[in-house]
């Protein structure tokens, strides 16, 4: 009975998680149109960025400032909103799948450059040495993972707080405004290249915070964490919940995961121990078929966006 | 393609008629469930599983481990570390393991370690996870002594390369090494070996994958006007080097890693330059039992035995069920872990790595005595980390082929890397 409840806050706590990496998506692709293909990237800076800011010095490469957690994990989130502002003042005059194949290639090189630079993130063979906070006073078991989960909730409240309250209020409607027609907002006076990069970075720290909460739970991040199928796992799941839509965002993120593992978990409890080997690959059929079902069934998403007259007493 | 697919669903269909008419031929009153996380979606890591598979079904036809049957339950990693450590944990929580058989990828196996294995007091053994910072977190004491792995380390390569220029009499050595976690592995700790042989290293130089040229990197290397070079690297980006390296003017004294034991790499280079280079490679123990395991598998798969990591996984599988036997009904991680050198034991009675064996061994383990288990990779013993040490050879390219220079048993080997230290 505890290993099911244990599970539970275990998979509560990683769904949840990209939840917030999925919210942040949903406001650079559903509120303001831009195609972000490098999630991973501003996931990962996220991710290193919280473990080498909080985490103890190593002999073979930078990192260990110890800092206090918070503070680290602030940190990590604007090291994901730096790499988003020099990104987004280079890519974002472009549109659509330009946008998208720039910053896949961000993603890729985000991935190369932790690979490769040793010093900076300890290279292909990842980076350790960070210490889950407060864990000398909670232990390592569930307790920890539970009070964990309770940090990851708070933190994917606020977030979906914050994101409610940004895209009803003036600014949301500017940036709904952009993804509908740029050439009428620029035409009220407003300006589209500021608002996007706005929308940019702020999506992208929000990544950054699912990042820095992703290397924490695991106490360790490696460029095997940052590999495209983290950006087509987010993606899928702000598709299936629906864009536009935060709640979607979050029941995206819960459905596409509980799919992804529960896929596999069902697999090995009720397939034949000989067709055990090709449950691995059965599993990405699966996946696939979910995915694709959904894109046909209901290519706006479970929960589409609804779209408000939000003024309507000033008529 | 379309043909692949044909085989998967022959494969499938027959695996589910198998699964059908076999009856469970023998029955034990109870079962104990092992984990396993392996990449199986992975066209190489499907043996690596169907081995570990194999282990368990010998271990239940000699009578399972006390007394009970084991049942394996595969999980798929997706080479994700996400799906890797979300299928760990539901099988430790939902299935209530003490023994995990896994990770391949040591990016995949830290986070399972770090977040499942060692809270959850879980023992965990990889096949075939390679990276040193295992060794690292085992020497912070942070494994709590749960990780064992059977594949050995990139330190005994680096050591016998470190030896091969140390009985050529090189001096100097320039060092090119493939830009992964392998090659900077291999990189740190063969510049580590020189300087402790005395041997200066005047340059160190990353190969990344792919270059139209490697001049620059070459001339890097050439600057120090070393007596030798010492290659770790990939066949292709060898070759460009190599080539690069000889035109330039760079001595033909080399020493290669066993990447490079390829034909490409010899054709395209020419065998008139290899004349004195020198490869080494970790070998297969010039022992019965991995000539015995070998003959095993080919009686069971009808093939040999030869994708990465086979003999490491079925000697994973066996010593973690040897130490679950050892360790007594109802064990829990870490005293199954504890148990590991009692299986081990170089002064204990040999057990050869089969059904036959496993059965042996429950009798001395039931009596008190400790065992050695011959396996696949030879007599499998771990350091304080939970790290194997391999024998290893010393070869050179001949004409259509290549050929063994030296060969160092396991214990010159661990001999001469402690010599080292």
């Amino acid at each position: 009975m505890i290993g099911i409840l244990s599970y539970i806050v275990f998979f509560t706590t990683v769904a949840s998680i990209l939840a917030i990496a999925v919210l942040g998506l949903n406001l650079q692709w559903g509120n303001t149109g831009l195609f972000n293909g490098g999630v991973v990237a501003f996931f990962g800076a996220g991710a290193y960025g919280t473990l080498l800011l909080g985490g103890t010095p190593q002999p073979d490469h930078i990192a260990g400032f110890e800092l206090f957690y918070p503070i680290a994990l602030i940190g990590g989130m604007a090291v994901a909103g730096i790499l988003a502002w020099l990104v987004g003042i280079l890519t974002l005059k472009m549109r659509h799948d330009y946008l998208a194949i720039s910053t896949f290639g961000v993603a890729v090189a985000f991935e190369n450059l932790m690979r490769n630079a040793e010093w900076l993130g300890g290279g292909a063979k990842g980076l350790r040495g960070f210490e889950r906070p407060f864990r000398e006073s909670l232990g390592d078991g569930f307790l920890y993972n539970l009070i964990f989960l309770i940090v990851v909730l708070l933190c994917l409240l606020g977030t979906y707080r914050f994101l409610e309250t940004l895209v009803s209020s003036p600014f949301g409607r500017q940036l709904r405004a952009i993804r509908e027609d740029e050439k009428a907002a620029r035409s009220l006076g407003k300006s589209p290249a500021r608002i996007r990069l706005t929308a940019f970075v702020t999506g992208s720290v929000i990544m950054g915070l699912a990042g820095g909460l992703y290397g924490t739970f695991y106490a360790f991040v490696s460029p095997q964490d940052v590999l495209p199928t983290l950006t087509f796992q987010i993606w899928a799941m702000l598709i299936v919940g629906g864009a536009g839509n935060n709640k979607g965002a979050v029941l995206g993120a819960f459905l596409i995961w509980a799919a992804w593992t529960f896929s596999g978990w069902a697999l090995s409890r009720f397939a034949p121990v000989e067709a055990q080997l090709y449950t691995g690959s059965i599993q990405y059929v699966l996946i696939g078929l979910v995915i694709v079902t959904m894109l046909l069934w209901r290519p706006q998403g479970l929960l589409p966006e609804r779209l408000v007259v939000s003024q309507s007493g000033l008529s | 393609m379309k043909k692949k697919k044909g085989r998967f669903a022959l494969k499938l269909g027959a695996a589910i008629c198998l699964t059908l008419f076999a009856s469970n031929s023998i029955s034990h009153a109870c079962t104990i469930k092992v984990g396993a996380v392996l990449p199986t979606s992975v066209d190489w890591g499907r043996p690596i599983a169907e081995t570990a598979q194999f282990v368990v079904d010998q271990v239940n036809e000699s009578g399972g481990v006390s007394g009970c049957n084991i049942e394996m339950i595969l999980r798929d990693t997706q080479v994700d570390p996400k799906v890797g450590v979300d299928a760990a944990k539901a099988l430790v929580d939902l299935d209530g393991v003490q023994l995990l058989l896994g990770a391949v990828s040591s990016g995949v196996s830290m986070p399972i370690l770090t977040s499942v294995s060692v809270p959850s007091n879980v023992m965990q053994m990889s096949c075939c996870s390679s990276s040193t910072a295992f060794t690292k977190l085992a020497e912070e004491g942070k494994t709590e002594g749960l990780w064992y792995r059977t594949f050995a380390t990139t330190g005994v390569q680096a050591a016998v390369g470190a030896k091969v220029a140390k009985d050529r009499g090189f001096k100097t050595v320039a060092i090119l090494y493939k830009n992964d976690d392998w090659g900077q592995d291999l990189n740190r700790l063969i510049a580590r070996d020189f300087t402790a042989l005395g041997i200066k290293v005047t340059s160190a130089v990353a190969i990344n994958d792919g270059q139209p040229s490697y001049k620059a990197e070459v001339t890097n290397a050439l600057s120090g006007n070393p007596d030798a070079l010492y290659l770790g690297l990939y066949p292709n980006e060898g070759t460009a080097a190599v080539r690069e390296w000889l035109s330039l003017g760079g001595t033909q004294n080399m020493i290669m890693a066993n990447s490079l034991k390829s034909e490409d790499f010899r054709e395209n280079v020419g065998l008139q330059y290899l004349g004195s280079a020198f490869g080494t490679d970790t070998a297969s123990p010039r022992v019965a039992s991995a000539d015995a395991f070998v003959e095993l598998y080919k009686s069971h798969f009808g093939k040999e035995p030869s994708g990465p990591g086979l003999a490491n996984s079925y000697d994973a599988a066996m010593i973690a069920l040897l130490a679950m036997e050892a360790a007594g009904k109802g064990a829990t991680g870490d005293q199954i872990a504890a148990q590991v050198s009692r299986v081990t034991d170089s002064g204990g009675t040999p057990i050869t790595a089969d059904a036959t064996g496993f059965k042996a061994a429950r009798a001395i383990l039931a009596g008190g005595g400790n065992v050695m288990y011959q396996g696949a990779t030879g007599n499998v013993r771990f350091d304080k980390n939970g790290d194997v040490s391999a024998p290893a050879v010393v070869w050179k390219f001949i004409d259509g082929g290549t050929k063994e220079i030296e060969y160092l048993s396991l214990t010159e080997v661990d001999e001469f890397i402690a010599s080292l230290n």
